[in-house]
């Protein structure tokens, strides 16, 4: 099918769509409005926690709220965030006309979509799961949990798994083989060295924690007993699989962050990143040792000196590629002329705050403190500092970055910084204070304290910083809704940026380049833009194309149909409380749909 | 405005990689004098986190070697929140850019000898906290048991705990009483799912896991206050998410004097003095507890097989009751008896449906007629 011949606007054209950019937007707006649910969760459990023996949520409800908040931050916020950047960025940098499998790619985004309003339909029925985002064995047994409330989230897992691995095994795919002639890895943008590396590692962990979904699912549907000590299973068994998966899912969420910050922060200090090769390498080095290091989830389970004391070192080994990617930043903005819009604010921001939360990352790195500390607020602020004043920064600079590309307007600039300087300030006061609870040995995850434990002080002062950062949130959503509205028109190029997609007009067309670009450079724009001596070059007059001759796929509604089916293959599992003949007849539905739109898929035309 | 040369910017790497030498020659020393000074000072440090479970102000040998290791490490590492702070301020102040001046600046890529230096300093920052933490986990992880040592087990119940001892043929729940000064080995294992048990002011957590047995062995600490018979008390907490009452999950160390902790060891399964009315009926009604309590002492300690609630015995000498949460009094033990859920969502022990008379009877009965002195 050629470019432009199918309808362009509508909601049908967005569920057939199969146009990585569409689905990259269709990411991004789910996660932020899982976000907005997710932060709904803090900001209960925060004003629960405001004062001693306070009564407003029951114990129920706030493990509810603990297990929601983690598990959508993760798995319904910053992960497909990221998963919007890498969809409609990743074409564009590498200079592609699309993803390797544009319909792979429709059917992952609905599996996810699929799986979050799942994992989400738990609050409606009053079934939170209510187990931790870790969800350990044996809690998560039917004997200990007995409603349907851990089932939502082992298929919330399982569902948004599948769609997290199909989307990997695309981008691998895409940025090794449809790379614009002439741009060798090392030519590559680093954002997208750190997404190639992000979906190794969920190549890599992801079937870890899916086999462990399914031990667990037959543990609770047919009494397997994997987990179950009193029938020979094995509970630290969990802790290890899930920690397998869960520590390289960490630099899964912290490695495409780093990578929007090595481009913010050369765009805007007007400098090359500092030390390209090494941050490449560095990025390789923090996703293999990522793998080496998830026993230090579990020093306090006797696993033994010589396990604590190897799995001890690896972490600490992990702080040098960390800290070789903050001074090449530091170097990145040495010499540069630094302009502070607020992208550029969030990034800086990104360095300050992931350095602070790594330090106290490698005090956990010691067993000998990590026991004290384990479990306790301390840990809760540190991991914030790097996931929120880390991770979090870095994707809403990613955004104020790449908005006018996307929608063809700039954000407002002085509503971005006020958003910027609350959330500072609010995450800040939220999570600094936790430090001093952590010390003060308040343990995480209890829905009350004492007064008379001198906690009172300080959680006082984190709810006031969590209202302050939800005051920024709702002046992010201002800020979006008033650019799009009235926002300055961005043109092609707003931040005078060095690398391909800001060669196409904004937003760009359906089929992205006219001309498939050669590259010679390393910020190959900036090159085309600019002399070696920093002299404005002529751009050459644009080839005129035919686009209409360009090939497109052709938009599908079977991913949405065989994403449904596996929604219900998965939700029949977990309605055995509604009688058998419900639950098979539920999952051999579910089944039989994703058969059938299988093999209707496979006779689609290209 | 000039553009800088490249010679200049690179004339200024190398001022910056001799600062950056300088700086963390600094930084070693300093840390090197930091560790010298530790090993010599007084471990209490209080510093306005003198809370009952502050984790920086431990009394025994095993928690005064983690401080040790955390005063180290947050030395080297507020060293190098300042290395990283500083010059980080320094260069978003002097190369933000000038207004009106729109020439690139000089397109450095990278300087290997900087490169360099930052992956071999922090090798070397890490090794100081490396050393000191394989010290601290030899030392006190697969310790040879001491023959001397006092022997409990303790295993994690939603949600309370229990401590056994073998020895002594006690069982308890809530306090964990010891002599002071002396070895003692805790067996630490779970009757349902995952628990951690922690007395911060003892030390670190030890995971309480079901089908498994982490071995816990440390000296407790000196008496405090060897006038005060009824010991020292430090308060602990369940550190593993446990279920819905999980943050109601509290225990806590009792340290007494060696002639203390005998008096408690003889006292404790003395049976109860029953002595008023009230107490008799209680003492009757408490036949409706005996299926899942055992009181030492009376009939309730011959019916066989496993109890699946606390041993209540000596109960009226316990400070608190329902693990923790409540103070130990008439009224508290009076709203326990009459809905459990309502002070421990989820607790396992139903709602007997007792009359006000029977729950005053068993308030007596069991609040005074175990008191113990000791």
């Amino acid at each position: 099918m050629s470019a432009h011949a199918h309808p362009k606007t509508g909601i049908w054209s967005w569920i057939t769509t199969v146009d990585h950019k569409r689905i990259g937007i269709m990411y991004a707006v789910s996660a932020l409005a899982f976000l907005v649910i997710a932060g709904i969760d803090a900001l209960l459990m925060r004003t629960q926690l405001a004062m001693p023996n306070n009564g407003i949520i029951s114990a129920e409800t706030y493990n509810g709220l603990v297990t929601m908040h983690g598990t959508s931050m993760i798995f319904l916020f910053i992960m497909p965030l990221s998963a919007g950047f890498f969809n409609y960025f990743t074409p564009l940098m590498i200079g592609a006309p699309d993803v390797a499998f544009p319909r792979l790619n429709a059917l992952s985004f609905w599996i996810f979509l699929f799986g979050g309003l799942l994992l989400n339909s738990s609050y409606l029925i009053g079934q939170m799961p209510n187990v931790g985002w870790f969800a350990y064995a044996n809690l998560t047994l039917k004997q200990y949990s007995p409603t349907i409330s851990v089932d939502f989230w082992v298929w919330g897992i399982q569902i948004l798994g599948l769609a997290s691995l199909i989307a990997a095994i695309n981008f691998f795919t895409t940025i090794l083989n449809m790379r614009a002639p002439g741009m060798t890895l090392l030519k590559m943008p680093i954002f997208i060295w750190t997404t190639l590396v992000t979906q190794v590692l969920l190549i890599l962990a992801l079937p870890v924690i899916t086999v462990a979904c399914v031990m667990l699912t037959f543990d609770r549907a047919f009494g397997t007993g994997f987990f179950d000590p009193g029938a020979g299973g094995y509970v630290l068994m969990w802790e290890h699989l899930f920690w397998v998966f869960g520590h390289p899912e960490v630099y899964i969420l912290i490695l495409p962050a780093m990578g929007i910050v090595s481009e913010i922060l050369a765009t805007f200090s007007r400098k090359p990143l500092f030390g390209y090769t090494v941050m490449v390498y560095s990025s390789c080095a923090i996703g293999f040792l990522g793998f080496a290091v998830w026993a230090h989830h579990m020093f306090t389970v006797g696993m033994g000196p010589w396990a604590n004391a190897l799995f001890s070192a690896a972490t600490m080994l992990i702080a040098i590629p960390t800290g070789v990617k903050i001074f090449n930043w530091i170097s990145t903005l040495w010499g540069g002329k630094i302009r502070f819009t607020t992208a550029a604010m969030y990034a800086i921001s990104f360095v300050a705050m992931f350095t602070f939360g790594g330090l106290s990352g490698i005090m956990h790195s010691s067993p000998a403190i990590d026991t004290q500390h384990h479990d306790t607020y301390f840990v809760v602020a540190h991991f914030h500092y790097v996931l929120y004043g880390g991770a979090v920064m870095a994707l809403f600079g990613g955004i104020y970055y790449w908005f006018p590309k996307v929608t063809g307007k700039l954000m407002n600039e002085t509503l971005g910084k006020i958003q910027f300087w609350l959330y500072m300030v609010g995450f800040n006061l939220t999570f600094f204070p936790m430090h001093f609870l952590g010390l003060q040995g308040m343990p995480r995850r209890i829905y009350t304290y004492a007064p008379d434990q001198g906690w009172n002080l300080w959680n006082v002062v984190c709810t006031m910083g969590a209202y302050l950062t939800a005051l920024g949130a709702l002046l992010f959503a201002i800020n979006v809704i008033w650019s799009l509205w009235k926002g300055e028109v961005a043109g092609n190029d707003p931040w005078d940026a060095r690398t391909l997609e800001w060669t196409l007009p904004s937003p760009p067309l359906e089929h992205n380049f006219d001309v498939i670009p050669t590259v010679t450079h390393l910020d190959e724009w900036w090159h085309r833009k600019y002399s070696e001596d920093g002299k404005r070059k002529q751009l050459p007059p644009a080839p005129k194309v035919d686009v209409s001759k360009i090939h497109l796929p052709n938009p599908s509604y079977w991913p949405i149909v065989l994403a449904f089916g596996i929604l219900l293959l998965g939700t029949g599992f977990f309605l055995p409380s509604f009688g058998n003949m419900v639950a098979i007849g539920t999952s051999v539905t579910g089944f039989l749909i994703v058969l059938g739109s299988t093999f209707a898929w496979s006779f689609e035309k290209p | 405005m000039m553009r800088k040369s490249g010679i200049a910017t690179l004339c200024s790497m190398r001022r910056a990689a001799s600062a950056a030498l300088g700086m963390s020659a600094w930084l070693i020393s300093a840390v090197a004098w930091a560790q010298k000074s530790f090993d010599e000072m007084p471990y209490r440090i209080d510093g306005g986190f003198n809370s009952p479970m502050t984790t920086i102000s431990g009394l025994t040998e095993w928690s005064r070697d983690i401080n040790h290791v955390y005063l180290i490490t947050t030395v080297i590492v507020t060293g190098i929140f300042f290395a990283v702070a500083i010059p980080l301020i320094y260069t978003l102040y002097r190369f933000r850019a000038k207004e009106g001046d729109d020439t690139p600046p000089s397109q450095v890529h990278g300087n290997v000898v900087l490169e360099f230096l930052w992956t071999v300093i922090p090798v070397v920052l890490l090794i100081f906290i490396a050393v000191p933490t394989w010290k601290y986990i030899f030392k006190h992880e697969g310790t040879p048991v001491r023959k001397d040592a006092v022997k409990v087990h303790v295993i994690g119940h939603q949600w309370w705990w229990e401590f056994q001892y073998p020895d002594y043929g006690i069982k308890t729940a809530f306090e964990l009483h010891l002599p002071e000064n002396t070895p003692v080995e805790l067996t630490i294992t779970s009757a349902d799912v995952s628990h951690a048990f922690w007395i911060p002011k003892f030390g670190g957590k030890t995971s309480a896991i079901n089908g498994n047995i982490n071995r816990l062995a440390f000296t407790t600490p000196v008496a405090a206050q060897p006038e005060v018979t009824g010991g020292d008390y430090y308060q602990g907490q369940c550190a593993e998410l446990c279920g819905s009452s999980h943050a109601l999950m509290r225990h806590v160390g009792v340290v007494h004097t060696k002639e203390g902790f005998e008096r408690w060891v003889k006292a404790h399964n003395a049976p109860p003095k029953v002595e008023t009315a009230s107490q008799r009926e209680g003492e009757q009604n408490f036949a409706k507890c005996v299926a899942c309590h055992v009181i030492s002492g009376t009939p309730s300690a011959d019916i066989p097989g496993d109890k699946i609630g606390p041993n209540l015995s000596n109960f009226g000498s316990r400070s608190h009751l329902a693990a923790g949460t409540r103070k130990n009094t008439d009224e508290n033990l009076a709203i326990w008896l009459r809905n459990p859920a309502e002070l421990k969502p989820g607790a396992l022990m139903p709602n007997l449906g007792l009359t006000d008379q029977e729950i005053a009877s068993l308030s007596a009965y069991l609040r005074q007629s175990t008191y113990k002195t000791y």
